[in-house]
């Protein structure tokens, strides 16, 4: 499973989402998420991926949230 | 007589912390806090540098005693501020209005005890994981930029996934909300508008009246529709506000422009038709302007009276 398979799986499984409204290109802001919600995505993408992530403003799209797994792996 | 792991690792008698009120919470509040045993908190709001350094020298002249300042992380000079509060090195940092994972380390190197404010139990755990040395849990009952969650389910939640102490706020000003608190699992408290009133805060007279003659349904949120929602007194600004928030012809910058300066207008001129009066829902229970210790002092008797009678209702 591809790193973006299984992040769209852990959003699809935190919040409901629906998986086919998900691309690399999403913002948090797209799928209707909050900052609150962010903080709670990047904890649950730790858990799932094994890794330790930085918080930061940049990470804005799903594909920032992919890239920062992949360079922390 | 009271004593929590607060009182230990922030260096004071008593587990209350004053909030850390922009445009009203300055060095003489926060010294006046500290000198009756409880932590005062000056705010940096959205004020530069120079500004925060000469409040901290301030309050360092007033009092021996700790004192802490209050990192607004939404602020233009927030990397300047962050540095000045390093540099005083002032015992204790909260934080609001976001994630202060970036300064943390900064201020930890400092010898600082990182307190950050969380409206959520991911970013308590992030803080936590970061270095933060306890948590402050702010309920939606508070005053000025609130969360969705109130005190009553935030709280003991928050103390259920970190392992440091816990600070409640949001919705407390006497001895039963703090007695509730630590009920919740809390090891102190943090008030704002308790300290609003307080004779040695220098917000605008009309200010402190307009929280004096409150009642339980005086408060309301605006700003909703940007995300980023506010607790406030009604008054025609704020209803006024309320309206166009839901006038879709009114633009987002219009409304920041509507908004912009209207906190200082309320806390510094006294504007009572144009000012925003920032505040908790728990103004209804205030009722006269006392000095910081008597404040300090009352709500302290009060909690220890309660908690050493127990429950009334289990034999």
């Amino acid at each position: 499973m591809s790193t973006f398979d299984k992040v769209v799986e852990v959003l699809v499984e935190a919040k409901d989402l629906e998986t086919g409204s998900i691309t690399m290109e999403s913002t948090w802001d797209d799928l209707g998420l909050d900052s609150l919600d962010t903080v709670e995505l990047v904890m649950n993408m730790e858990e799932a991926f094994g890794v330790s992530l930085e918080m930061s403003e940049d990470m804005k799209t799903v594909g920032d949230v992919v890239k920062a797994i992949d360079t922390a792996k | 007589m009271m004593h929590t792991p607060i009182c230990d690792l922030l260096g004071i008698q008593y587990p209350v912390l004053q909030g850390g009120m922009a445009w009203i919470a300055d060095a003489d509040l926060a010294a006046a806090v500290s000198n009756a045993g409880g932590l005062g908190i000056i705010s940096a709001m959205n004020a530069n540098g120079d500004w925060v350094r000469q409040q901290i020298r301030k309050a360092k002249s007033l009092t021996e005693k700790p004192f802490g300042i209050n990192i607004m992380l939404a602020s233009p000079h927030v990397e300047e501020v962050a540095q000045i509060a390093a540099e005083e090195h002032v015992a204790v940092v909260t934080t609001g209005a976001g994630n202060p994972s970036k300064y943390m380390k900064l201020w930890l190197d400092a010898g600082i005890q990182v307190v950050p404010v969380v409206a959520s139990t991911a970013m308590a755990k992030l803080v936590v994981r970061n270095g933060a040395s306890a948590v402050i849990a702010e309920g939606g009952e508070s005053g000025g930029h609130v969360g969705e969650q109130t005190t009553m389910v935030l709280v003991p939640q928050v103390c259920d996934v970190v392992d440091v102490p816990v600070i409640a706020a949001g919705g407390i000003a006497d001895g039963r909300g703090m007695a509730a608190a630590f009920m919740l699992g809390a090891a102190g408290v943090q008030m704002g508008t308790a300290f609003l009133v307080a004779k040695e805060c220098n917000v605008h007279q009309n200010y402190k009246d307009k929280v004096l003659k409150a009642k339980d349904i005086d408060t309301m949120t605006t700003g909703r529709r940007s995300g980023h929602p506010v607790r406030v007194l009604k008054n025609p600004f704020a209803r006024e506000y309320y309206k166009k928030e839901f006038d879709s012809t009114v633009t987002e910058a219009e409304l920041e422009q509507m908004g912009a300066g209207a906190l200082r207008k309320a806390a510094v001129e006294g504007d009572v038709q144009h000012g925003s009066f920032m505040c908790g829902q728990i103004a209804g229970m205030i009722h006269e302007e006392q000095p910081a210790a008597d404040i300090v002092t009352s709500i302290v008797t009060q909690a220890e009276n309660i908690l050493t009678g127990g429950c009334p209702w289990i034999k």
